[in-house]
């Protein structure tokens, strides 16, 4: 129907991205401060509730944290101490929060606690595809699952209601797609923050073992009630169209697609049970199973659901498949293309035009035109060309992770956040030399100065290149914790040598003075750090911003 | 009834500003939207696309399926065909002609732009041009929105609208630059497809909208009845080409003489 929407409508409407709305609905559920560390597709979600605190004057604290640990820790602390705290991070940001993650399960929240895990499938911005849900399941705290945008403001401010009632940390898992996707939202008011009060008995935050197996058989207890709420949750709904009809299982965006694919009336015709609450909804998975010929697991991610229901196959139950059978892509994102081809309904033809293949490049994320790590790595390339043969490069994560393509070819590995410090001291003991490693001034604080105080203590024999360039620039320019001087202190008090810390300009025009100090730090036996400083030409005017904030 | 484009574009070039005029347009005229984008590692020099549906239901999917586009509006040429798989086959591409070479392999271009021109239903402007015309360069983006505007559901005026209320803060110069960006890359949208439904052939059509410095007020009747004239006439494909070789921008009034 062809209807004008109603203007009081429109006007309470706000266009938001999923991230942006999961900010407004942890703004709007009154949280006293926000901590997160930038990463795709997540970032938009502190930055949001960032700008909402300053536009609505709002006390709201908060932090980008020097790494998703410290981010939920500090979540932690605001719920201890009784009030509401948002932690955002991606999906790989979870595993260096596993710890707390795992044990904040075990000891609960006290304040609503809401930890949103931003998954990436296809892995646009990611070096996996690694699927939160079983997080949620592992630390046996409850997830929601939204599957719009809408869902993503509502669910996020009943995830701390939930946090508060059942006293334990709510997980809120995004995927891409929804993250970065945009659609109207209706916000509702805003609930004022209560104050902080502490629990009256510390016990179950004090995991010592005595503590912890009691905090443990609470939280093993707390499963059932946990189960209650996710069998009467609305979004967990079952729709039975008659016995013995082809059944579909389907979680958050998954029905996005499913609805695009088959549209409303065929899918009618089929046993239909949404997710969108986890612990699994048991009995109405039952009743589904029950209920249908067959049934087709339609999940975003990893095979999660399915692998559960199916138990790997081994019980006989009517026909289950999904991801893991093949009858939906292993891998990837989801689709409509993809629904399409596994219910049988033929994909659209599209326009052809001819000579189409031989023309269509493809276009890869690369340096902008004058980076700094470019030079950078023009100049270590330089100097290690002369030396022994294969030289392999240990890298990290961040814009530099690019120089692994080509025409660089400049890192020879990109593991996880802060690695290349700890593989380079594994390459060198391994008898490699020289031993050489690449990582960024934001990378460098989340987790790289561990490693290198490890290679302090053991004066390994590597080359640690710390490219500075005042900023974290693959998220988009949020502020780095340590760069300039502030930076070198850094090395120097986690007990590097002054005389080995060397300092360059990488520019085009001093690349013969670089690449003559990175042979004289090659001839050291031993470890030396060599920083490459220079801004980021892109964020040039977010740098010169952060630095008048920092003097001022 | 509904509406699916894709934008298209490279890191950088404003598709991202492109799709948000469109989304804040059509909420306001009452449409239901959706419209995913691409952040991230990506936006470093990458190819960048955004999808924007419209519907007067609510719609589904945040991705579109294949073959269900009804328009590509792209900022760059290659970036056009990448996402030409989406296209309905009697779907419409927008698109500026102007290379954006920051890749080692970038197709030829007289090849890449041979296989556009083959697009049945195609608006082709010197985008990039038109928008140093206007008043800055950076208005690339709004030129080719202006030539997609007649093809959408949407009034010129709802987007216009957005258009100033996106660029206020920048100041009156710009809004107005991108105002007149906008009618101008309308201008060359409304030339493109008076010459078509004049029966003019799409390739020579392709060429001389590539070559046409387009004003913000649309072309002449009588001057477009000229054009007719000429590119359906017996020298009229040797005229295109040559027009499209000379690679300068002419005045839409001056009509190429006969060789």
């Amino acid at each position: 129907m062809d209807m004008p929407a109603d203007p009081a409508t429109l006007a309470d409407e706000q266009i938001l991205l999923g991230d942006e709305a999961v900010a407004r609905g942890a703004v709007d559920a009154g949280i006293s401060a926000a901590y997160a560390y930038p990463g795709t597709p997540s970032t938009e979600i502190f930055q949001t509730i960032q700008d909402q605190a300053r536009e609505r004057g709002l006390p709201i604290r908060g932090l980008w944290s020097s790494n998703e640990k410290v981010a939920l820790e500090e979540g932690a602390g605001v719920s201890y101490a009784g009030r509401r705290a948002l932690v955002s991070m991606k999906h790989v940001g979870l595993n260096v929060a596993a710890d707390p993650f795992m044990n904040l399960g075990v000891s609960g929240a006290h304040g609503g606690l809401v930890l949103v895990v931003a998954d990436d499938p296809s892995m646009h911005s990611s070096q996996n595809e690694q699927d939160s849900r079983f997080f949620a399941d592992f630390a046996m705290v409850p997830c929601l699952e939204p599957g719009d945008q809408q869902q993503c403001y509502d669910f996020t401010r009943e995830a701390f209601e939930l946090s508060e009632r059942l006293q334990t940390p709510v997980m809120l898992r995004l995927v891409t797609r929804l993250a970065h996707s945009r659609a109207a939202v209706r916000p509702a008011p805003r609930r004022e923050p209560g104050p902080p009060c502490w629990v009256p008995d510390p016990d179950r935050f004090t995991l010592v073992p005595a503590h912890a197996r009691r905090a443990y058989a609470a939280l093993v207890d707390k499963q059932p009630a946990l189960r209650a709420w996710s069998e009467a949750h609305a979004v967990n709904r079952l729709q039975i169209s008659g016995q013995g009809r082809p059944g579909i299982l389907v979680s958050g965006i998954g029905w996005n697609y499913l609805v695009e694919a088959l549209g409303e009336p065929r899918l009618a015709g089929f046993n239909v049970l949404r997710i969108g609450a986890y612990p699994l909804p048991v009995d109405r998975i039952r009743q589904l199973l029950d209920a249908s010929s067959e049934v087709t697991v339609v999940e975003e991610g990893y095979p999660f659901i399915e692998r559960q229901v199916a138990a790997l196959g081994l019980l006989r139950e009517p026909r289950i498949v999904g991801r893991l059978t093949g009858a939906l892509p292993r891998m990837g994102e989801l689709g409509p293309d993809a629904i399409k081809r596994c219910f049988g309904v033929p994909v659209a033809a599209a326009l052809q035009l001819p000579g189409l293949a031989q023309v269509l490049a493809p276009r890869p994320p690369r340096l902008c035109d004058k980076c700094p790590h470019t030079d950078a790595y023009i100049a270590l390339h330089e100097a290690i060309a002369e030396g022994a043969g294969d030289v392999r490069v240990m890298g990290d994560i961040g814009c530099y992770s690019l120089g692994a393509l080509e025409p660089l070819r400049a890192i020879h590995s990109c593991l996880c956040m802060g690695a290349s410090i700890g593989m380079a001291i594994g390459a060198a003991h391994a008898g490699m030399s020289p031993a050489l490693c690449v990582i960024g001034d934001g990378t460098f604080t989340h987790s790289g100065m561990a490693p290198l105080l490890d290679a302090v203590r053991d004066n390994t024999n590597i080359k640690v290149f710390i490219l500075d360039n005042a900023i974290v620039a693959m998220t988009g320019g949020q502020p780095a914790q340590a760069s300039d001087e502030q930076l070198v202190e850094l090395v120097a008090g986690l007990g590097v040598p002054r005389d080995r810390i060397r300092l360059v300009e990488p520019t085009h025009h001093k690349n013969a003075q670089t690449v003559a100090v990175i042979r004289e730090e090659l001839a050291h036996v031993g470890l030396s750090v060599i920083i490459a400083r220079r801004a980021c030409v892109t964020y040039a005017r977010e740098i010169k911003a952060l630095r008048r904030g920092a003097a001022a | 009834m509904s509406f699916d484009l894709v934008l298209a574009g490279v890191g950088g070039q404003g598709v991202l500003s492109i799709a948000w005029v469109l989304d804040h347009a059509a909420h306001a005229e009452g449409w239901r939207v959706k419209q995913s984008e691409v952040h991230g590692m990506a936006q470093r020099g990458g190819a960048v696309s955004a999808c924007v549906r419209l519907s007067r239901q609510p719609v589904a999917s945040d991705l579109i399926a294949t073959g269900t586009a009804a328009l590509v509006v792209a900022v760059e040429p290659l970036e056009a065909l990448r996402y030409t798989t989406l296209l309905r086959p009697d779907g419409a591409l927008v698109t500026d002609v102007t290379p954006l070479v920051n890749i080692d392999h970038y197709p030829d271009q007289a090849a890449l732009l041979q296989v556009l021109f083959g697009a049945p239903h195609l608006v082709a402007l010197d985008a990039t041009r038109l928008a140093q015309a206007a008043g800055t360069p950076k208005a690339q983006n709004t030129v080719v929105l202006g030539a997609a505007s007649p093809l959408l559901p949407l009034p010129q005026a709802a987007l216009e609208a957005q258009l100033q209320a996106l660029f206020q803060a920048k100041g009156d110069r710009i809004v107005q630059a991108n105002l007149r960006a906008f009618r101008i890359g309308r201008a060359a949208s409304l030339f493109v497809h008076a010459l078509r439904d004049a029966g003019v052939p799409g390739d020579r059509i392709a060429q001389v909208s590539s070559r046409l410095a387009f004003g913000a007020e649309p072309v002449a009747d009588d001057t477009l009845r000229a054009w007719v004239g000429c590119l359906n006439g017996p020298q009229g494909q040797a005229a295109a080409q040559r027009l499209f070789a000379a690679t300068a921008l002419v005045s839409p009034t001056e009509l190429p003489l006969p060789p």
